[in-house]
């Protein structure tokens, strides 16, 4: 799995941060922070979580073949 | 009040390619004489039969706005999240055919400055890319990590708010002597107000003022604070590159929003907590339910029955459902959230479920900024009420009964919760 963040349409909202936090966090000016893009297989429920709850659909997961 | 039993079946005309009458059509047209308004036959914790039957028969479903145009209700989820995460959808009021424009354009003492001021900056009125100028001014400071710095603060004056509850007496109201001081005096500490002016934001805010007044008492703030910028959002707000006019837009939105919504919530909370008495069991011997539960309180008890209304900016087709360039769509997170397509026994309470994607907080680009202070603050109040008052149970709530609702933005009153103590 990869993760890729779009910090030009984050809103800030914190959700990915909130369900997340290992994988995501927000800089000082609230925009996403993506802290690593390829997330252990124990992480996947919680990648996919955040990129469905984000309200700016600012966060895409590429599943692996 | 809506009187569900006049709202007869919708004729469709169902084509021979049209599916099977089990899977009904997403959109119902109705004939001219079933007009429909939102329906006031729902309280906070009893959803409105009315808003099931529009959700059983269709996505979205014609409504009549209360200036007489007709649009769109939308009442299942998936539609609900499609409209609000999707450009096409204005939210500048100013394309609407009726009534809805800035705060304040109606009365008659607002001065110009006051309503340029909320032309440029009403965060709940504009479209990218402005909207994400104004918004990204002020993020930062509500952050999952920001939030996390409030933590301290907010929990002592929610310690001091519970004392004062029970220094009413048994019974007392939750929402005038708990709920809406402890959203007051967290706005007051987050956005920076000062101390000497807190009671004032209280007489105007939570009171009620004319918009020109509030816009008086924005400009006093902001010149005290342009003096001692600090570490709040209106500091940040003053040192962004925003213009003046957008500063105090942007003060004007956030000393009107997101206060009297986490009042609500913390009161409502509170009734239902106390009407469901398992529930409640099960809080308090495991506490750390709390933060699922708060995804359950936020889409159970949710506020908006509808969001600021949309204006579609070109003509959108999402399956059968067709909007026309021009035509006004509301949202409905209070339906949305009760849709049994996305929630499983939707109209049980059940702190234990996992109630994320909730629209509680709304969606998409405006989506709550305040959020997780929300969470920050339901969450302490809740967990502090029920550890300081262990024999806690409802002696009587107001928004138990239909209440009237504000428009246009329909939204649940909290109105008074009277609970007592042993």
């Amino acid at each position: 799995m990869k993760i890729s963040a779009d910090t030009a349409t984050c809103i800030g909202a914190g959700q990915c941060a909130l369900v997340a936090g290992d994988l995501f966090d927000q800089d000082d000016d609230g925009i996403v922070v993506l802290l690593g893009d390829e997330p252990a297989e124990s992480q996947y429920v919680i990648a996919r979580r955040a990129a469905s709850l984000c309200p700016a659909r600012a966060i895409t997961i590429t599943e692996s073949a | 009040m809506t009187d569900s039993t006049s709202v007869s079946t919708p004729a469709v005309s169902m084509p021979a390619t049209s599916p099977p009458a089990t899977s009904p059509p997403a959109v119902a047209r109705c004939p001219h004489h079933d007009i429909r308004t939102i329906p006031t036959d729902g309280t906070p914790l009893t959803p409105s039969p009315t808003l099931a039957k529009w959700r059983e028969e269709a996505a979205a479903t014609p409504l009549h706005y209360t200036d007489g145009h007709e649009g769109w209700i939308v009442t299942r989820h998936e539609l609900a999240r499609l409209v609000l995460e999707d450009s096409r959808f204005s939210q500048r009021p100013s394309r609407m055919p009726g009534e809805l424009r800035v705060d304040g354009d109606n009365e008659p003492d607002i001065d110009d400055e006051a309503l340029a001021a909320m032309e440029v900056a009403n965060l709940l009125a504009l479209d990218s890319p402005q909207h994400a100028r104004v918004r990204r001014a002020i993020l930062g400071r509500f952050s999952v990590r920001a939030v996390r710095g409030y933590e301290a603060d907010v929990a002592a004056i929610i310690a001091a708010q519970l004392e004062h509850l029970k220094a009413q007496g048994s019974p007392a109201d939750l929402t005038e002597h708990f709920a809406v001081p402890i959203s007051a005096a967290v706005h007051c500490r987050v956005l920076g107000i000062p101390s000497s002016h807190a009671e004032q934001f209280t007489t105007l805010f939570v009171g009620t003022a004319t918009t020109q007044q509030k816009m008086v008492f924005v400009r006093e703030v902001l010149a005290i604070k342009r003096a001692n910028l600090g570490g709040d959002v209106l500091s940040e707000l003053i040192r962004s590159d925003l213009t003046d006019a957008e500063v105090a837009g942007v003060t004007h939105v956030l000393f009107t929003s997101g206060r009297d919504s986490v009042a609500y919530m913390i009161a409502t909370t509170t009734v239902a907590l106390l009407s469901h008495p398992d529930q409640l069991v099960a809080l308090r011997d495991d506490p750390t339910l709390i933060t699922g539960a708060i995804e359950e309180f936020m889409r159970y008890g949710a506020m908006f029955i509808t969001l600021f209304a949309r204006t579609a900016t070109e003509d959108v087709d999402f399956g059968d459902v067709h909007i026309d360039k021009g035509d006004s769509v509301s949202v409905s997170p209070v339906a949305a959230n009760h849709d049994d397509r996305r929630f499983e026994n939707p109209d049980d309470f059940d702190i234990t479920r996992d109630a994320y994607g909730h629209l509680g907080f709304g969606h998409g680009i405006h989506g709550c900024v305040g959020q997780q202070l929300a969470r920050l603050e339901i969450r302490q109040a809740i967990t502090q009420m029920l550890a300081g008052l262990p024999g806690l149970y409802l002696a009587r709530a107001e928004q138990n009964e239909p209440m009237p609702f504000a428009n246009p933005v329909a939204t649940y009153e909290a109105g008074s919760v009277f609970v007592g103590w042993h």
